[in-house]
């Protein structure tokens, strides 16, 4: 390994040890997952038993929701911590040093991603299993933990654009609201994007959103799966534009430190 | 070892917009050079320039006119290689990471400087003794105290071993022994190594202890340039003299002495030896009844900050 590629590792591993040091995070976002699959899986009893279509395959709805939750609550929130490093001017320590801030950030993310999955992943699986008395099968799990890798990525990288924009919002919170409400409803976090009207599906399908959520989650669920060739191009397409976006971003930022000061 | 500058700044300008048509000049054509192993305190109030200065030298800002150069690099233009030559010691930033103890962050930092191993362990360990690390080493950060976390910070900063070193505010926070041993330290650390120190802080401490230099910034421009011991002289012409007498008012209508307090059988003088000496003084307060005690100090060094300050802004007004 040269030394240039082992820093990134470094990093990587650094940020895997803070994320499995720092438990109250971890258990906070398993216990959430708990809660949450908890309550809408109670909902969904309630909706099918008003013999409302919707929720009539309640396991299905359940393993959906399992997934998607898994790869939202895995995501590393690296805006919070991007914009405290721009608000404090943090950032400025990381520009004297010999790295590049933008690959630090896809080493870390990638660092966290694979210590919070499993444990999420776990809580999530467990929940599933209480709750709806099954579990999908071997090879349907096999197939989608990778696009949920790669999905947990995109969101990270999404997050990650978000907090380089406090270089000229100084706040983000506002903007983040914004992102992750349309994550949510045009990724589908709830439902399959398939129980969207067609005129909603259309927009949904211009946005990286259901690559996000809907798309991986989608897998687990035999009726909706998606093209797995498909959804793995979208997943690198948007991959590709975030990490171009977040780097145009980064060097914008670095020119108007230039021009407005630290 | 080298005598060419290790810093040297020629002519250095840099101005930003603060508003869309406000321009403010931060650094004002500043010309100074630096010589390896010197150890120079950069004091000013604040927006005087410090900390813009400080970032052009480590290539985070481009000056708009003049030159530059640290160890012969310039810092803009040559940032990544210059990265690995210099150390950064931020008093309100960390570059620890809070749940896990120093000695990961340290394993991080020797991959991002790229230090072998084995050169790695020789200098932490040296660092860890010089710092008094041992028992926390292994320690989460968020449990050390400040004093710790600081001593924490500047080995960090110097485990590459760099020959410049830029120091922000490196005591803020820390009670008087945690200051004194950081500055003991810094100081020892520069001498054995030879690095050459460049310290911002608004502590006069900092800057008579670490420090042989000391350049005072206003409004980006120099207003002094030279050793602590040549300010003091330049601006401490009074003592500070604070008589305990058997009278309980002394009557010292002398040429330089003016009374800055006075209580029942205690009076505070400032003097100008210039113009009457300490002697005179003293003869003076013998003649009014017997002197009990007696104490000499120099100005403190604040005062004097203070006072070039405001000569600089009823200047400027």
């Amino acid at each position: 390994m040269t030394p240039r590629v082992a820093k990134y590792v470094a990093f990587g591993r650094v940020a895997a040890a803070h994320a499995l040091e720092n438990r109250a995070e971890l258990g906070g976002r398993m216990a959430f997952v708990a809660i949450i699959l908890g309550v809408f899986s109670s909902l969904w009893r309630a909706v099918a038993e008003h013999g409302i279509p919707i929720a009539a395959d309640r396991a299905a709805l359940v393993w959906y929701l399992a997934a998607t939750e898994w790869i939202v609550l895995t995501a590393p929130t690296a805006h919070v911590d991007i914009e405290r490093e721009i608000r404090s001017g943090d950032i400025t320590c990381h520009l004297t040093r010999p790295f590049s801030y933008p690959l630090a950030l896809v080493a870390q993310g990638i660092g966290m991603i694979l210590v919070r999955g499993p444990f999420v992943g776990l809580a999530a699986f467990v929940c599933g299993v209480v709750l709806t008395g099954g579990a999908p099968s071997p090879t349907l799990l096999a197939r989608f933990v990778p696009f949920a890798f790669m999905a947990m990525l995109l969101v990270y990288g999404l997050h990650v654009v978000i907090g380089l924009l406090a270089f000229w919002l100084t706040d983000v919170t506002p903007v983040f609201w914004i992102a992750q409400k349309l994550l949510f409803v045009l990724g589908g976090l709830m439902l399959p994007l398939t129980l969207y009207p067609d005129w909603m599906q259309r927009l949904a399908h211009l946005t990286p959103f259901p690559a996000m959520l809907g798309g991986p989650a989608g897998l687990l669920v035999p009726a909706t799966a998606p093209d797995t060739v498909r959804l793995a191009r979208d997943l690198a397409v948007w991959i590709v534009v975030v990490a171009i976006v977040a780097r145009t971003l980064f060097e914008r930022a670095v020119r108007t430190l230039q021009v407005s000061g630290g | 070892m080298s005598t060419a500058p290790a810093i040297r700044i020629h002519g250095l300008t840099k101005t930003f917009r603060v508003a869309r048509t406000t321009l403010v000049r931060a650094v004002d054509g500043l010309t100074l050079a630096i010589a390896p192993g010197e150890r120079v305190a950069f004091i000013g109030p604040n927006g005087a320039g410090k900390s813009t200065t400080l970032k052009v030298l480590s290539g985070i800002l481009h000056p708009d006119e003049g030159e530059a150069t640290v160890l012969g690099y310039v810092p803009w233009r040559d940032r990544r290689t210059l990265a690995f030559e210099i150390g950064t010691v931020f008093g309100q930033r960390s570059q620890l990471w809070y749940h896990l103890p120093p000695r990961d962050t340290f394993a991080l930092l020797a991959r991002v400087y790229e230090v072998d191993s084995s050169v790695h362990r020789r200098r932490l360990a040296s660092l860890v003794e010089a710092f008094d690390l041992g028992a926390c080493l292994d320690t989460p950060v968020r449990q050390l105290s400040l004093g710790q976390r600081m001593r924490a910070e500047i080995v960090a900063s110097l485990l590459h071993a760099p020959r410049v070193l830029f120091l922000d505010e490196p005591t803020i926070g820390l009670d008087v022994s945690a200051k004194a041993a950081i500055r003991g330290l810094l100081r020892g650390q520069s001498q054995d190594g030879h690095a050459t120190l460049l310290l911002t802080s608004h502590d006069t401490g900092d800057i008579e202890h670490v420090c042989e230099r000391v350049v005072i910034l206003h409004q980006g421009k120099v207003l002094w340039d030279g050793s602590i011991d040549g300010l003091r002289r330049r601006y401490m012409k009074t003592r500070r003299l604070t008589l305990w007498s058997e009278a309980e008012q002394l009557t010292l209508d002398l040429p330089g002495a003016r009374v800055l307090a006075a209580r029942p059988h205690v009076t505070e003088i400032a003097l100008d030896p210039g113009t009457t000496p300490v002697g005179a003084l003293v003869d003076a307060a013998c003649r009014q009844g017997l002197l009990h005690d007696l104490t000499i100090e120099d100005t403190p060094l604040d005062e004097v900050i203070r006072e070039i300050y405001g000569e600089a802004a009823r200047h400027v007004s």
